[in-house]
């Protein structure tokens, strides 16, 4: 298991087009992936699930908490935290 | 039984066909799968979730291509929902306990959907509606994709229609629409005009009057609805059809014609347009230029707001389709009012309508304003025209020297870039807040155009909300009281040798179109659909006749003695609808 503290530099958090850009950037590990709103300490969600991400509330600054686990944790921690670091320009398309 | 009912006419056009209800689920109307198995439940409600991700991510792709990113980007969001983890292992779990599997799917979006609708962020909370949305194409999917759908061509009668079930409609199936609900500027009666649906809406007691009816027609013109028709019925229709038809094309024949009267009092037509696709339809309907360009809408239905980038294409297009020689004018985003835009994050106020917006959105979010004005200049050097650009609901001097501000700071930002920017902009101000109408002589000194925009003035000089029904009343823009409105703003234009257009619906409708060039209008701006009625009404009259008509018009004291005046002069061989809210009468 691998996990990942990282603070959302987006303009607009994690609102629809960022979250669809990182469910599908989640979608395409095998391995689970867990999103947590640190900042708010609310419940962690289903990572490949843009319902799930959508309640989590993600504002610019809050921190997330990145949690992988399969055979390739390493590179979806990896991926998925520089998707959320980014600018909205590259976390767009 | 045989009945006549009539609502509000939507698109034009005869329909006669079988009737079909179109039932929303929740009303009794979802439908029980019979599924062998609950392997076989949960099988199915993967493959519809896969293929209603999939046409998602198709229409998706060809808004792309369409240049409207910002819809398509909603489209590919709603793409992931319906592929939820969350949302399809709940249905699944739910069928395999038993429940059927379209139950089972709304049933697992329903409770995604109160999940997002309970969040505090009125953006979030608002993807409730595109989730419940997705789990109604999912079951369309589940139910082998034919459940919203008539299987043969039909008038489809029901209380509100999605927009989305009749543009994915194949040509051809919905002969005509009828619905209880609605009004003429709902989008789906907008997408119906588009279409060339012949609509109607807001109809009282449709539903029950079409309960266990065969076949209804319905005149997209007069607003009349027939249930079962007669043999004589039919035969009248028809005649009508033949006389309407000679009608329209002889007004198409027109096309391509400066607009005029017989006695070749020049009166250019414009179109009101809200996208550079409209563009093309309205130079096709031989608009004269855009009077109108609503670029609110490019802000409409997104996160964000539109970058300076986008919004130079878009303007470029609009302006490139019409070339130097004819303008188009860009009006600075109305936004407020009905037109909500949640990403700015603007304080709710008791009356929109009288809070802040349009122009005085300048305040609080300038640069919105700064990057349009910027994104016209650019558009203009670039497309090597001049541009046009008026500002709505000025109210006072202030509002319009703070545009004539915005503007210029805009082009000296563009020209530090070095980039094409013309010598000038042609600026004008919408005249719809009655303090403008009161301050015209003053004002147009300022400015190069005034453009009335009569929809909301009427709401203004009446006080009345346009988006309250139970004040129909007092909505119609032909009373006396706004047109010597307008008349005071004419006379204001002219000491200052300036023009006056009109751009709200008053301008699209023959008998308004009349009365305002009788009382001096320069310019006529109206939906493409509807040039070729006005270009027609104009072409049989003399600019004599159009003065007294106005001079009638400004005497009267109510709105039905000026229509009455107007479709006078009109030949009244158009039907006249039933003003004053529908009437209902039923033939047994």
């Amino acid at each position: 298991m691998r996990s990942i503290d990282v603070e959302v530099r987006n303009e607009s958090g994690l609102h629809a087009r960022p979250a669809a850009a990182f469910v599908r950037a989640a979608a395409r590990f095998v391995s689970t992936v867990r999103l947590a709103n640190v900042t708010l300490g609310r419940p962690s969600a289903d990572g490949k699930s843009i319902v799930g991400i959508l309640t989590l509330g993600v504002e610019k600054g809050h921190v997330l908490r990145v949690v992988t686990e399969g055979t390739d944790e390493d590179r979806a921690v990896e991926t998925l935290r520089d998707l959320l670091a980014s600018r909205p320009e590259k976390a767009g398309q | 039984m045989s009945g006549r009912i009539a609502g509000i006419p939507a698109a034009p056009g005869i329909a006669v066909g079988p009737v079909w209800r179109y039932r929303p689920r929740g009303a009794g109307g979802v439908p029980v799968l019979a599924v062998a198995s609950r392997g076989e439940a949960e099988l199915r409600i993967r493959r519809a979730a896969d293929a209603a991700a999939a046409q998602l991510q198709a229409l998706a792709e060809r808004l792309c291509e369409m240049n409207r990113p910002g819809d398509a980007e909603i489209l590919a969001a709603q793409a992931l929902m319906a592929i939820d983890p969350a949302i399809v292992e709940e249905a699944v779990r739910l069928a395999r306990g038993g429940m059927d599997p379209v139950e089972a799917v709304l049933a697992a979006a329903e409770a995604s959907a109160q999940v997002l609708a309970a969040l505090d962020d009125a953006l979030l909370a608002a993807r409730a509606g595109d989730v419940r949305d997705v789990a109604v194409r999912v079951v369309r999917a589940l139910s082998g994709g034919h459940l919203d759908l008539p299987a043969v061509p039909s008038v489809v009668a029901a209380d509100d229609l999605p927009p989305s079930l009749l543009a994915e409609t194949p040509p051809g199936l919905v002969l005509g629409l009828a619905l209880a609900g609605g009004s003429p500027t709902a989008h789906v009666a907008i997408l119906a005009r588009s279409l060339g649906i012949p609509s109607v809406v807001a109809v009282p007691g449709l539903l029950d009057a079409v309960r266990g009816a065969a076949t209804i027609a319905l005149d997209g013109e007069s607003g009349e609805i027939l249930v079962d028709p007669g043999a004589a019925d039919l035969r009248a229709l028809a005649e009508l059809q033949v006389v309407r038809g000679a009608r329209d094309r002889a007004a198409a024949a027109l096309r391509g014609r400066p607009a005029a009267t017989i006695d070749g009092q020049r009166i250019p037509l414009l179109a009101n347009i809200r996208s550079p696709d409209d563009a093309v339809r309205a130079l096709e309907a031989g608009a004269e230029g855009v009077g109108l360009f609503r670029t609110e809408y490019l802000f409409l239905r997104r996160q964000a707001p539109p970058s300076e980038e986008e919004q130079v294409s878009e303007y470029r297009r609009a302006m490139e389709a019409f070339g130097p020689a004819r303008s188009v004018v860009i009006r600075l985003a109305d936004i407020g009012g009905d037109k909500s835009i949640p990403y700015l994050g603007l304080r709710e106020e008791p009356n929109p309508f009288l809070g802040v917006r349009a122009i005085r959105l300048a305040q609080d979010s300038r640069e919105l304003l700064l990057t349009q004005l910027r994104a016209i200049w650019r558009a203009a050097g670039e497309a090597g025209v001049t541009p046009h650009v008026m500002a709505p609901m000025v109210a006072t001097i202030a509002d319009a020297q703070l545009l004539c501000g915005l503007r210029d700071e805009a082009r000296s930002a563009v020209a530090a870039t070095g980039a094409a920017c013309p010598g000038r902009m042609v600026t004008g101000l919408m005249i719809e807040v009655p303090s403008a109408a009161i301050l015209a002589p003053e004002l147009a000194r300022l400015v190069d155009f005034f453009s009335i925009g009569t929809n909301d003035l009427t709401q203004y000089v009446l006080a009345a909300d346009r988006g309250n029904p139970s004040l129909g009343r007092y909505q119609d823009a032909l009373h006396p009281a706004v047109l010597r409105t307008v008349a005071a703003v004419v006379a204001g234009a002219d000491q200052a040798g300036i023009p006056v257009a009109v751009c709200g619906e008053l301008a699209g409708d023959p008998a308004g179109a009349l009365v305002l060039a009788g009382l001096g209008v320069d310019e006529l701006s109206a939906d493409a659909g509807s040039l070729d009625g006005i270009r027609a009404a104009l072409a049989g009259v003399t600019g004599t006749e159009l003065r007294a008509l106005a001079a009638k018009a400004l005497a009267a004291t109510d709105a039905e003695a000026v229509r009455a005046y107007a479709n006078e002069l009109l030949g009244a061989k158009r039907e006249g609808r039933p003003r004053g809210g529908p009437a209902i009468t039923v033939r047994r």
